[in-house]
């Protein structure tokens, strides 16, 4: 393991809302995780950057309680816990958009907006679904966000690529969690859609104080709202660095390289035409 | 109709509520398309349309004899039968998995339903209730087995199949029992008392088709489980998306267990009614064929078999469709034989006409 981490500014000492520590994970023959730290202050924007492959939706899924760690714990607003499905992290207010983005094509827009935390009414002492209150809060909440959704009764399987990524973007922040997790959120969104979920991610971290980790892949749009980046490669964590603290070129170059770690001064001053 | 359906789409809401034109959807003009609308956004539609076809075709070609309580007491006791286990089908298949299975089930619990009151003396109605605890047990093995074990259900209940129709020949040596008489059991769960001189809105008229009404109330109760609560909800997720389901906190391990536990006892209640409807308890009283019936019935009702949706009220009208084939044929005068052709040709063209009009709405976006 390199060690060419740098320190996040100290100055930033609020909280740690989720930790991650000293994770691993395999799958079978193949090792995903290898003693993997992460942790995330309140109010914090952390970017997950790495090639494909790296670990970064493996390590987002041991965070949303999707797999289960081999080895390491996660500790929640200081209480260790553990995930026995996404079911407990979301309960502990920890909210995933998969980069599949986990909507039921066959299910309208507010079944999948309020699906595993449903309203029920009673119905001659059945517990029975409450549609209308869904409809009519889905239909609201997405309208004060500003989506733009033809109709909450629609499925799913009928919207473009750009709304479908909406929906899995409002169903998780509607709950008011305390930390998003969102795995290419922008991956499927023109640029004004894209401007509209970073801003929207900016406004939750400003005004109600969510912690949330993103894994983008468009380092400029890391460097507009993220706070700190953590580099993912084979599996490790190799660079966990304050994004004040790392020029985007710097970022590009070291990715880039292949290697695995922070470049040196004198391999940063190769033409980045020069790397392979 | 909202509950017959787990289809989303109404057309009144098409419109945004600012009276807009909504974006990306096609409002059906021309005829043709509002058909197609109408039969892609109600999947029981189009096997409505074929049951009343076939009505009025068998009560022509049999003199009005089909629409007589005699005749109907026998299409809608078959159309019972098979329903019972086309919407426990139904359940399964939309969380994208299949129990053939339910034949073996169907001979055994009423087998052992009949053992436990001859032979231990046991009342018939708990004797009953045990044997639907067990059709229930065996579907938490093919649950289990399936999700547990991550064999194909197609073959786990391949395998619990001939398990369990092997046992109950085994029991008995493949011998019929007489099934005792006691009342009110019977007379509530199939027997017909209905005499040709009764009169029609006799407790003996309603007897006739006993075992109909059963299927009736459990197609309500199904209907509004899926379309009505969470479990269906989920079931639905289950089968349409697994991996986003799970991601979002679906159970669905459990989801597949608990419909193939309904499945099983959707089939001992089945075959516990046919039992009573017959007073006779008969080893091979199921045979896959009935299994294959429902299935089809599902299908043809509008269920689809790579899972995500259904609609038990389609499968209800597709047993009805099967019953009345099997049923009307003969009474027209043709063999016994051909109702299979038919059958046959109408799960092909059932089937075709579904995935057609799937890909018409994909394409037009009705």
């Amino acid at each position: 393991m390199l060690h060419n981490t740098i320190s996040p500014p100290l100055s930033n000492d609020a909280p740690v809302v989720l930790e991650m520590s000293h994770v691993s994970k395999s799958f079978g023959a193949v090792t995903a995780l290898v003693d993997v730290s992460v942790k995330l202050r309140k109010g914090e924007v952390l970017a997950l950057v790495g090639d494909n492959g790296a670990g970064k939706s493996t390590l987002i899924k041991v965070l949303s309680g999707y797999h289960k760690p081999d080895a390491g714990t996660i500790t929640s607003k200081g209480r260790p816990v553990r995930f026995q499905s996404p079911r407990d992290a979301r309960a502990e207010g920890i909210e995933t958009v998969y980069q599949d983005l986990a909507l039921i094509g066959d299910l309208s827009i507010y079944h999948n907006m309020f699906i595993g935390r449903e309203y029920h009414k009673r119905v001659l002492g059945m517990r029975m679904l409450d549609n209308d209150r869904m409809r009519g809060m889905a239909e609201e909440y997405l309208s004060t966000l500003g989506i733009n959704i033809p109709n909450v009764n629609s499925t799913v399987d009928r919207l473009s690529g750009g709304q479908r990524q909406c929906v899995a973007v409002a169903r998780s922040i509607y709950s008011s969690p305390s930390v998003l997790i969102l795995d290419e959120p922008l991956a499927a969104l023109g640029v004004r859609e894209s401007a509209h979920v970073l801003g929207l991610v900016q406004k939750l971290r400003r005004e109600r104080e969510v912690s949330i980790i993103l894994i983008v892949h468009n380092y400029s749009q890391i460097f507009e709202v993220c706070d700190r980046i953590n580099f993912l490669h084979s599996g490790e964590i190799v660079l966990d660095a304050a994004t004040s603290d790392i020029t985007e070129e710097e970022l590009t170059r070291t990715v880039k390289s292949g290697l695995g770690r922070l470049l040196r001064p004198e391999e940063r001053a190769v033409p980045m035409a020069a790397t392979p | 109709m909202g509950i017959v359906s787990n289809i989303k789409n109404n057309p009144g809401r098409l419109m945004s509520g600012n009276g807009k034109r909504s974006v990306g959807f096609h409002t059906p003009t021309t005829p043709v398309e509002k058909i197609l609308a109408l039969l892609s956004r109600y999947r029981e539609a189009s096997i409505l349309v074929v049951a009343i076809l076939l009505v009025i075709y068998f009560q022509i070609g049999s003199d009005g004899q089909f629409l007589t309580s005699q005749f109907l007491s026998v299409v809608l006791r078959d159309t019972g039968r098979l329903g019972l286990i086309a919407i426990a089908e139904v359940m399964l298949m939309i969380t994208g998995e299949i129990d053939l299975s339910v034949s073996s089930v169907f001979s055994f619990a009423p087998y052992a339903m009949v053992l436990m009151a001859n032979s231990l003396g046991v009342p018939l109605v708990l004797a009953a209730i045990i044997s639907l605890v067990m059709g229930v047990l065996v579907g938490v093995l093919n649950g289990v087995v399936t999700v547990r074990f991550r064999v194909p259900s197609l073959i786990t209940t391949v395998g619990t199949l001939f398990l369990f129709q092997g046992l109950v020949v085994w029991i008995n040596d493949s011998q019929p029992i007489v099934a005792p008489i006691q009342e009110p059991f019977n007379a509530f769960f199939g027997q017909n008392l209905f005499q040709p001189n009764d009169s029609l809105l006799s407790w003996h008229s309603v007897t006739a088709f006993t075992p109909f009404l059963w299927t009736l109330a459990a197609v309500v109760i199904i209907a509004l489980v899926l379309n009505r609560t969470t479990f269906g909800l989920h079931t639905i997720a289950t089968g349409s998306n697994i991996v986003g389901a799970r991601e979002i906190g679906v159970r669905t391990d459990r989801i597949k267990i608990y419909n193939f536990m309904l499945a099983g006892g959707l089939a001992a209640f089945a075959g516990i009614i046919n039992t009573v409807q017959f007073s006779s308890a008969d080893p091979q009283a199921g045979s896959p064929f009935l299994t294959l019936q429902a299935i089809a019935a599902a299908v043809i009702g509008g269920t689809s078999l790579l899972g995500g949706s259904g609609t038990v009220v389609g499968a209800l009208i597709g047993a009805f469709v099967v019953a009345t084939l099997n049923n009307g044929l003969v009474m027209v005068g043709a063999q016994a034989t051909v109702s299979d052709i038919y059958l046959g040709a109408a799960i092909l063209g059932a089937m075709i006409l579904n995935v057609q009009v799937n890909r018409l709405r994909a394409r037009r976006r009705i």
